[in-house]
């Protein structure tokens, strides 16, 4: 086509003047879509391509009962009411809605709250269920908006507080097994990056979208028995009220697995309302957080060392003069009276200090705790019975406590003389108790777990195979040793136990460290026995009672704690008496 | 419409006819200019852009119906879960501790144990 337009014609000016804008409009675009097409590609993907998390769920945490999961942590979708008082009209109504259905949820002074017409949030109710959440949505009330948010929920209250503890509003996980299991239990968020509308929804137009699904965290059963904690719970809440102690702690394993079936410590608290908590010390688990000296508990593993390296036996003697000298130091018993030549057996009956110095002496020459003697019991009490290390149970704030070895300058003959009998040495319940299991199950040593298995996603309870356990002691010792127990207990309470079972244990009272010194008018007691029939023991149970300038008794004060655990385990758990 | 014959065709094989070979060329009266073959190819590309919109809108459709199908997922799942979380509360031990049928149970006076 050849336009031929006359030189000055209008339509050849109209020509021109369109050529032109159209060079403009080239020009424009050209300098848009390639010079700036970085810049404007990126703003693009700002307004268009979102990245949304998509949060993974928390994972459930289970307690047995009997072999069936219970839920004891869940989760549960929350509502923030909140209000713009710049558009909100009927404030009255609005009022009434929320004190009507939000109760005790809904805040205090709400007129006050939707009075501030100058702000544009004003959080009216907090922790709303969703039935409550549609009702006032089905109000259709002007301003009033609703903000999602997950929560733990405790089905089965406080129980087993301090062993799950607790995640706070900021989701993070604090103390117990929501601390010490936070990987597993957390999960991995997805990721979803698409291209999406004005109102967020995910469109599949664009090529760089991604979807990549969350991992939800592990349904976790805990080994803890719903029934067995209860009841433990429960004991030492009576324990306290008869004892008049304020603080006290009890674990029950089972011997020939390692499982811990309960663990509790009062004062605890309510998980639901840690925020009401006044002293932090309530969420500690004093089971595995605070090392003590255990005091008499330990005489049976020294015993048991003692006869492991073949220097003593049950039946041997030595002659008790109430005290020993150790180097400088004497040595004297708590009780008194027991005087002559007596068996080791008698002086775990009476507990006497002097018999356990005397298992110390013979380990080394005879008459002296030599180096030979501290490196043995250093083998046997830190490398064997494990106490002084940590024992990697899954709930957080485990203290390793300390023993310290005979190759350091306090490493010397007096302290390890007053670790013979449950001084100069600290060590968690979790590892005094774990550590008398070998006792009771033929000298298998079990590395103490609370997890028992999962949840699968469809709901079926998986087990977790038992860890092979580690032989640290003969049969015979951890035979010779459990029968000491059993007379020792027999000996002074054979009438409290139910008649046909084997029970044995032995008790403690420690006294407590004070600005470096020990106190005078404060001792902790514990009990720390086992019980099932002669054929086979089912459970370990270790109680520790005190408080500030009590003087607490095992005896007196921890043991009919023990016994009434005891008697109630034998019928829960079905045990059959032997002759 | 009717063709007529309106070019004479001669091929040097013209000679040699055979039974069903065409022997005549249709040349259509109608010429198409620059501005209607303009025309047509932007009538195509605006067809072809249509056809790419419906299409496109279609897809986008169905991610609103997913997006609302994900939002009744969601809804139900929490449904589900209030109603686990309710059925954890009732069966939780201590309901069932203060349950009538418990509070009507006694301890047993003796035991006896299957052998």
């Amino acid at each position: 086509m050849n336009l031929e337009l006359q030189h000055g014609s209008r339509s050849r000016i109209l020509a021109a003047f369109l050529i032109g804008l159209m060079s403009i409009f080239v020009l424009r675009l050209f300098y848009l879509q390639i010079i700036q097409h970085g810049l404007y590609t990126r703003l693009a993907n700002a307004e268009q391509l979102k990245r949304l998390t998509i949060p993974a769920k928390r994972g459930l945490i289970y307690a047995l009962d009997g072999k069936t999961p219970v839920p004891l942590v869940m989760n549960q979708t929350v509502y923030t009411v909140f209000a713009d008082p710049k558009i909100t009209t009927d404030d009255e109504k609005i009022i009434d809605a929320i004190r009507d259905i939000a109760g005790g949820n809904a805040r205090p002074k709400l007129k006050e709250l939707l009075d501030k017409k100058s702000s544009r949030y004003q959080i009216l109710a907090t922790r709303i269920s969703r039935l409550q959440a549609d009702k006032i949505k089905a109000k259709k009330l002007k301003g009033i908006g609703f903000q999602e948010q997950t929560q733990r929920v405790y089905p089965e209250g406080s129980l087993a507080a301090q062993t799950l503890g607790f995640v706070n509003y900021e989701g993070k996980p604090s103390y117990g097994i929501e601390s010490g299991l936070n990987k597993r239990l957390s999960g991995k968020d997805g990721l979803l990056q698409s291209v999406t509308d004005v109102s967020d929804v995910p469109l599949t137009i664009g090529d760089r979208n991604i979807d990549r699904p969350a991992v939800d965290g592990d349904n976790i059963v805990l080994s803890i028995d719903r029934n067995i904690q209860s009841r433990l719970e429960q004991a030492l809440v009576d324990g306290l009220k008869r004892t008049g102690a304020t603080r006290a702690s009890a674990i029950a394993v089972d011997p020939n697995s390692g499982r811990v079936l309960a663990m509790a410590n009062l004062p605890s608290y309510d998980p639901s309302k840690f925020f009401d908590v006044k002293d932090a010390a309530a969420f500690n688990n004093n089971v595995i957080s605070t090392p003590y000296e255990p005091g008499s508990d330990m005489k049976t593993l020294t015993m048991a060392t003692g006869i492991d390296k073949g220097v003593v036996r049950p039946e041997d003697t030595y002659v008790n003069t109430d005290s020993i000298q150790v180097d400088d130091r004497v040595i004297t018993n708590a009780y008194k009276g027991q005087t002559g030549t007596i068996t080791f057996q008698h002086a775990l009956n009476w507990s006497l200090n002097t018999g356990f110095v005397t298992v110390a002496e013979r380990l080394g020459d005879g008459n002296n705790i030599t180096r030979q003697a501290r490196d043995t019991m250093y083998d046997y009490f830190y490398n064997k019975f494990r106490l002084g290390q940590f024992t990697d149970i899954e709930v957080a704030g485990e203290a390793k406590g300390t023993i310290i070895p005979p190759t350091e300058a306090d490493g010397n003959a007096v302290r390890y003389s007053n670790m013979a009998f449950g001084q100069g040495l600290d060590a968690t319940m979790i590892q005094v108790a774990s550590a008398f299991c070998p006792i009771v199950n033929g000298g298998y040593y079990y590395k103490p777990t609370v997890v028992a298995g999962v949840m699968d996603k469809d709901g079926k309870y998986i087990t977790d195979k038992i860890k092979a356990p580690t032989q640290i002691i003969k049969e015979s010792t951890a035979n010779q040793v459990k029968e000491m127990t059993h007379i020792a207990r027999s000996t002074f309470f054979a009438s409290v136990d139910k008649s046909g079972f084997y029970v044995g244990g032995k008790t403690g009272t420690s006294q407590v460290i004070k600005n470096g010194v020990y106190s005078d008018d404060e001792t902790v007691g514990t009990y720390l026995g086992y019980g099932g029939n002669s054929d086979r023991s089912e459970y370990v149970i270790m109680v520790q009672v005190s408080g500030d300038h009590m003087q607490m008794q095992g005896a007196m004060h921890a043991m009919p704690i023990f016994t009434d655990i005891s008697n109630w385990m034998l019928d829960y758990l079905s045990v059959k008496p032997k002759g | 419409m009717s063709y007529q014959r309106s070019v004479a065709y001669t091929s040097r094989r013209q000679q040699n006819w055979s039974r069903n070979q065409n022997t005549v060329a249709f040349a259509s009266s109608i010429k198409l200019g620059p501005v209607a073959h303009t025309v047509l190819v932007a009538l195509m590309i605006t067809v072809l852009g249509l056809i790419y919109l419906t299409q496109a809108t279609k897809t986008t459709s169905y991610d609103y119906e997913t997006s609302k199908i994900d939002d009744q997922i969601a809804e139900l799942d929490k449904e589900k879960n209030d109603l686990q979380v309710e059925n954890a509360r009732l069966t939780a031990l201590e309901n069932i501790k203060k349950s009538s049928v418990a509070s009507t149970m006694t301890a047993p006076t003796s035991t006896d144990y299957a052998q």
